[in-house]
């Protein structure tokens, strides 16, 4: 078990170190001089420059990518150009708003999800079990920004139900957990479905039926324990999707979080800030994946079995 | 997959057996009513957008500033916007701008994806530890960052958005593609091909690619929505597709402004998203249940 | 439903972990579309609201009617400037105190002004203390202090400059002069500005709360030198999105909309009988312009110029576009700037530009650029795209080329420009920040006009010496009309008003002389 995980923690260094490399050479050969677009009309030529030294942008871009490296590796994404802040710090502060979203919406997700994934597949090829998977399917199809500004429409402006936007209590979390939560709903419902009928097939639950057992029973006692493993599993990579998927949710309904940073630094042109936050989000989905992994060979007694073999 | 005892030449049984699989498929693929609605709704789709400049009387580009923003009429079916340009003619030329963007950048990525993939599986090795390690990075990227980043880099319009999807989307289609390759390695009829010395080249062009052909339409039918997707999140974001175009989160995103005056100016464009991604996502799942009724479930 | 149900209780859950606003009876809340990033005004060239409401400055820009401002004695109580132009000595006020209760002392005027010139603060607005003697030796690193900055006594400051410049006075009176305390500062160090335990100042407000991409709090300073604001606390919140900012002013949540942030309600508050009351409008002290490339064909003639000039029809852009709220501008300074008299009315007359086309060798019309940057805001290209269809009129086949900034500025600097439309909002009260930014041999370059006329150049430069008021306004009326009237190498287009709707328990509320959304609250009330 625990080979197995280091394993997975190895293989996934080289992948982490790949990213920062990509990333770093994407946003460092942006074309123009970074400055003199961070600033804007106001700032002069001789500021311009001045800045442009101290930033060491003349310096060559390996020396410039180790350094950044090695200050990655000791927590410091270096500083925000606009904001004049350090990176880690701005992007510590807003996480655990962005956090809470992507918990709620995926609360959102599991509480439709899972019990509509049940029903569907209790009542195969129903017109219930149709009525949800197509209304799961439309959940995948909508755009984020386009159900919140529906939502936000409906519930905030016309009714006045809900706050319409920013961040000061929990009612203000509402919205903004449905519409992230929606699209990933409909995901959850299909896994749970496709999950619990593959199971169903499985030979003990025939025995169990076989003995006479009622079908909930069935269901409840045998079926779904193991039906939920692929769905527990993949709530550690469906958190890190969220977490990233926020940008749209958190620009659109102000919510200050990673996704915030993100846009601003991007309007901005904060090059540093940028590195940083898409940094850190990758960091986030690959830990999800490790988890998720590890959380599989867990629970699933098939890949405890093998594990050992090779172990 | 073979029938030893047939007198008919191999050509001819796999000819044979191509055909009944085909109309096996479109029967199957028939009788999903939901898919053939998608079906339906993606071609009117596409008549509308090819022949937009026939069809409405409309300029979308045109500007009358004394037409702000009207209510729906029998004139502006769907209102007009805050230039008084026609709402329903802006979403209909910003179909074109979907379309391509739907297309273009999937069918990159999938070249790309089933190249990698098949290699990777096919010769295993350093090949597949290199591309399946740059497939994880990419995938460990999240998609809209990665495509926020590519568009930050090289600056937002159409053609950097066919680059930053491509980048986007080829990895799963590479993985995809290798555990399919890695699977039919394994077959009698490869083996065969291998044993009589055929180039890997040639195996790898003549009877894996071949193979995995069904997939790949199926990928490519559900890369199809989701590029229009991320396409229309761009330009919501204001990274993507430029103003005066009328991409249809460029739409959204400035109906916005309009929200109390005249929602449907917002409202409508995100309506033509959805039907268009459920459309494509609805042909998906219809074709990957007809073609692989394995997969379903 | 159920599912409802439990949302809601997941949703509390959530709650716990966050605090619900307390709203104090005599708080004033207003709203900014975009975080200031920090209270050290050094550091900032376009975020003000916090400086002018946390530091003082040497002297005021004070308000005394719509778009008029007159410069009024601030920290310091009176000052004499030297016959040549070139000493002014400020005499400070004493008894003033920072909010950490340090007295204001000439060392921390010295220390503010060195610091903002000291190379090792990567200081932003390094422009407004250039014409200081030994400004530019400090910055290049060659000086260890300013040689122009003097603390005569704890009281006195004395400041000499390189040559007389007649905008000095305004320009101490613009926020980048703010001042800071010396102790505090140099203990804060990088941070000063960035937490309210890093902010110092001596203004009507100290910085109680600051949380990123949220808000600030800010809470009446007691010992104020000018007597307490009448309001006990400021909220500014930062809020990104137009239909969000209507609903959370009219359902009470905060005290001024600024329509600014929010254009297309204009007609709304305009028509409801309920806010029309309510509105508080006022000239802006900016421009909006074309810019055009004299290196880029057709553009290289004045004919085509004036043709494009008479191509625009403003009055349209300004009803439709922008509700009608502003004023043509026919000049190179908007109203509202000192020396500002109106100048010669630009004509729309299509029929004559096509004439003057026609005259410069394009009988059957010309092709033109008109360019836009993607990260701009949609205003421009929402101008570009009227503007496009208004020109075809006159015969200009007009393209919208869409590039990013950095393109935009490679092109700027290599002459290839096209031409462009902008804003320009005065820096301080002063012709000179339009005619230098613009028409100066090095403006004129950097901004993409390539306007290469010696004697205009010559005249900026003059203009900046003069210590004749009289005089200097007739100079900078005479090169308006040689500018845009016999060159047409400017397109002004109009000056906007600028609209807030407020509660109606908001008192005193009184847009400032610039038309900013920056402002001083320190007269406002609430009741």
């Amino acid at each position: 078990m625990l080979m197995f995980a280091l394993r997975r923690i190895l293989v996934s260094i080289p992948v982490l170190i790949g990213i920062t490399l990509i990333l770093f050479i994407m946003l460092n050969v942006v074309p123009g001089d970074p400055v003199a677009l961070m600033m804007k009309e106001h700032a002069s030529a001789d500021v311009i420059e001045r800045v442009r030294q101290q930033m060491h942008l003349d310096d060559p871009l390996l020396t410039r990518y180790l350094s950044f490296l090695w200050d990655a590796l000791h927590g410091d994404l270096g500083k925000s150009i606009k904001l004049n802040r350090p990176v880690t710090d701005l992007i510590l502060k807003a996480f655990p708003n962005t956090l809470m979203l992507a918990v709620s919406a995926a609360l959102v997700s599991w509480i439709v999800g899972i019990p509509v994934g049940i029903l569907s597949a209790v009542r195969r090829d129903s017109f219930l079990d149709r009525f949800f998977m197509g209304f799961s399917l439309l959940g995948v199809s909508m755009p984020i920004f386009w159900s919140a500004l529906l939502l936000q429409y409906v519930f905030a402006m016309k009714l006045r139900l809900l706050p319409v936007s920013g961040f000061y209590g929990w009612q203000y979390m509402i919205l903004p957990a449905i519409v992230l939560g929606w699209s990933s709903a409909g995901v959850i419902a299909r896994l749970m479905r496709s999950s619990l009928l593959e199971v169903m097939r499985l030979d003990y639950i025939r025995t169990a039926r076989a003995k006479g057992l009622r079908e909930t029973g069935v269901i409840t006692r045998h079926a779904l324990k193991n039906a939920l493993i692929p769905v527990v599993t993949i709530m550690a990579i469906q958190v890190a999707g969220l977490l990233s998927g926020a940008v749209i949710t958190e620009a659109i309904f102000s919510i200050p979080g990673v996704g915030r940073i993100t846009i601003s630094a991007i309007s901005s042109r904060d090059m540093p800030l940028l590195q940083g936050a898409v940094l850190f989000a990758t960091v986030l989905v690959i830990l999800g994946n490790l988890v998720a992994d590890i959380l599989y060979s867990v629970l699933d007694p098939r890949i405890r079995a093998q594990m050992r073999k090779e172990a | 997959m073979t029938s030893p005892s047939a007198p008919l030449p191999a050509d001819a049984i796999e000819a044979l057996e191509e055909a009944s699989f085909l109309r096996d498929t479109v029967r199957a693929f028939r009788k999903n009513r939901m898919a053939m609605v998608g079906l339906a709704f993606v071609l009117l789709l596409v008549l509308g957008a090819v022949f937009a400049p026939w069809i409405s009387p409309h300029d979308p580009y045109r500007v009358a500033l004394d037409e702000q923003l009207l209510p729906a009429s029998t004139t502006y079916w769907l209102g007009t916007d805050n230039f008084g340009r026609d709402v329903l003619t802006r979403i209909l030329y910003g179909a074109r701008i979907s379309l391509v963007v739907g297309i273009v950048p999937s069918l990159i990525s999938l070249m790309i994806g089933t190249m990698m993939g098949i290699l990777s599986g096919y010769l295993g090795g350093r090949t597949d530890f290199v591309v399946m390690r740059l497939a994880d990075m990419m995938i460990a990227f999240p998609s809209l960052l990665l495509a926020m980043v590519v568009m930050y880099t090289l600056g937002a319009n159409l053609l950097n958005i066919f680059i930053a999807l491509a980048l986007v989307g080829w990895a799963s289609v590479a993985r995809v593609v290798r555990s399919q390759t890695l699977a039919l390695r394994e077959k009698e009829f490869i083996e065969a091909a291998r044993a009589n010395g055929t180039a890997r080249i040639t195996v790898m062009l003549r009877h894996i690619f071949p193979n995995v052909v069904p997939t790949l339409i199926v990928l490519f039918t559900l890369a199809i929505p989701e590029a229009i997707m991320w396409e229309s999140s761009l330009s919501f974001l204001g990274v993507g597709v430029q103003p005066p175009e009328a991409s249809w989160g460029l739409l959204v995103a400035k109906g916005k402004e309009y929200m109390f005056q005249a929602p449907a100016v917002a409202i409508a464009p995100g309506v033509a998203i959805l039907l268009t991604v459920l459309a494509f996502n609805f042909i998906g799942d219809g074709l990957r249940d007809a073609l692989d009724p394995s997969m379903k479930d | 439903m159920t599912t409802r149900t439990k949302l809601l209780l997941a949703s509390g859950l959530a709650s716990l972990m966050l605090m619900s606003p307390a709203f104090a009876e005599n708080m004033l809340r207003v709203s900014y579309s975009e975080d200031p990033k920090t209270a050290d005004v050094q550091m900032t060239t376009d975020a003000y609201t916090l400086p002018l409401n946390i530091f003082d400055r040497l002297v005021e820009s004070e308000t005394t009617g719509p778009g008029q401002s007159a410069l009024v004695p601030g920290l310091a109580e009176s000052w004499e400037v030297s016959e040549d132009g070139l000493t002014y000595t400020f005499h400070l006020r004493a008894g003033v105190k920072f909010h950490d209760g340090a007295d204001l002392t000439a060392d921390d005027v010295v220390y503010t002004f060195d610091r903002m010139l000291n190379p090792a603060t990567k200081a932003l607005n390094t422009d407004i203390l250039t014409f200081i003697a030994g400004a530019e030796e400090r910055l290049d690193g060659a000086a260890d202090s300013v040689s122009g900055l003097k603390a005569l006594d704890d009281l006195t400051v004395q400041i000499t400059l390189t040559k007389p410049y007649a905008a000095f006075l305004a320009l101490l009176a613009s926020p980048g002069a703010s001042i800071y305390d010396r102790d505090f500062t140099e203990a804060a160090g990088d941070q000063f500005g960035l937490t309210p335990e890093t902010t110092n100042g001596t203004g009507p407000f100290i910085l109680r709360d600051y949380t990123l991409n949220d808000s600030q709090m800010l809470e009446a300073n007691d010992d104020y030198w000018r007597g307490r604001a009448k309001l006990d606390r400021l909220l500014v919140r930062v809020v990104s999105d137009s239909e969000t900012l209507r609903l959370l002013f009219e359902t009470d949540e905060l005290d001024v909309f600024d329509l600014d942030y929010a254009p297309t309600q204009t007609p709304y508050f305009y028509g409801s009988d309920q806010w029309k009351g309510q509105v508080r409008s006022g000239p802006r002290v900016g421009i909006y312009y074309y810019a055009i490339n004299q290196l880029k064909e057709p553009f290289g003639d004045a004919r085509v110029r004036k043709a494009f000039q008479m191509a625009i029809d403003r009055q349209t852009i300004l009803d439709k576009n922008f509700y009608g709220k502003g004023k043509l501008e026919d000049g190179v300074m908007p109203r509202g700037l000192a020396c500002y008299t109106p100048a010669e009315a630009i004509e729309y007359n299509p029929a004559k530009a096509r004439e003057l086309l026609a005259e410069a060798g394009y009988p059957d019309g010309v092709e033109i650029n008109l360019q836009q940057v993607s990260s701009w805001s949609t205003k421009w290209s929402d101008m570009n795209q009227i503007i496009q269809a208004q020109v075809a009129e006159a015969g200009f086949k007009a393209n919208i080329v869409t590039t990013d900034e950095a393109a935009f500025l490679a092109a700027r600097k290599t002459g290839e420009a096209e031409a462009y439309t902008q804003v320009w909002s005065a820096d301080f009260n002063d012709p000179d920040n339009f005619f230098y930014t613009f028409f100066s041999e090095s403006g004129t370059k950097v901004r993409g006009y390539n306007n290469e006329d010696p004697e205009v150049f010559a005249a900026i430069e003059e203009g900046r010496g003069m210590t004749d008021p009289a005089a200097r306004c007739k100079l900078y009326q005479d090169l308006t009309a040689r500018i845009v009237g016999t060159d047409a190498a400017w397109v002004p287009l109009f000056s906007l008003d600028h609209s807030y709707v407020v509660q109606p328990r908001v008192k005193n509320f009184v847009v400032p002389w610039n038309g900013w959304s920056d402002m001083s609250y320190y007269k406002v009330e609430v009741e």
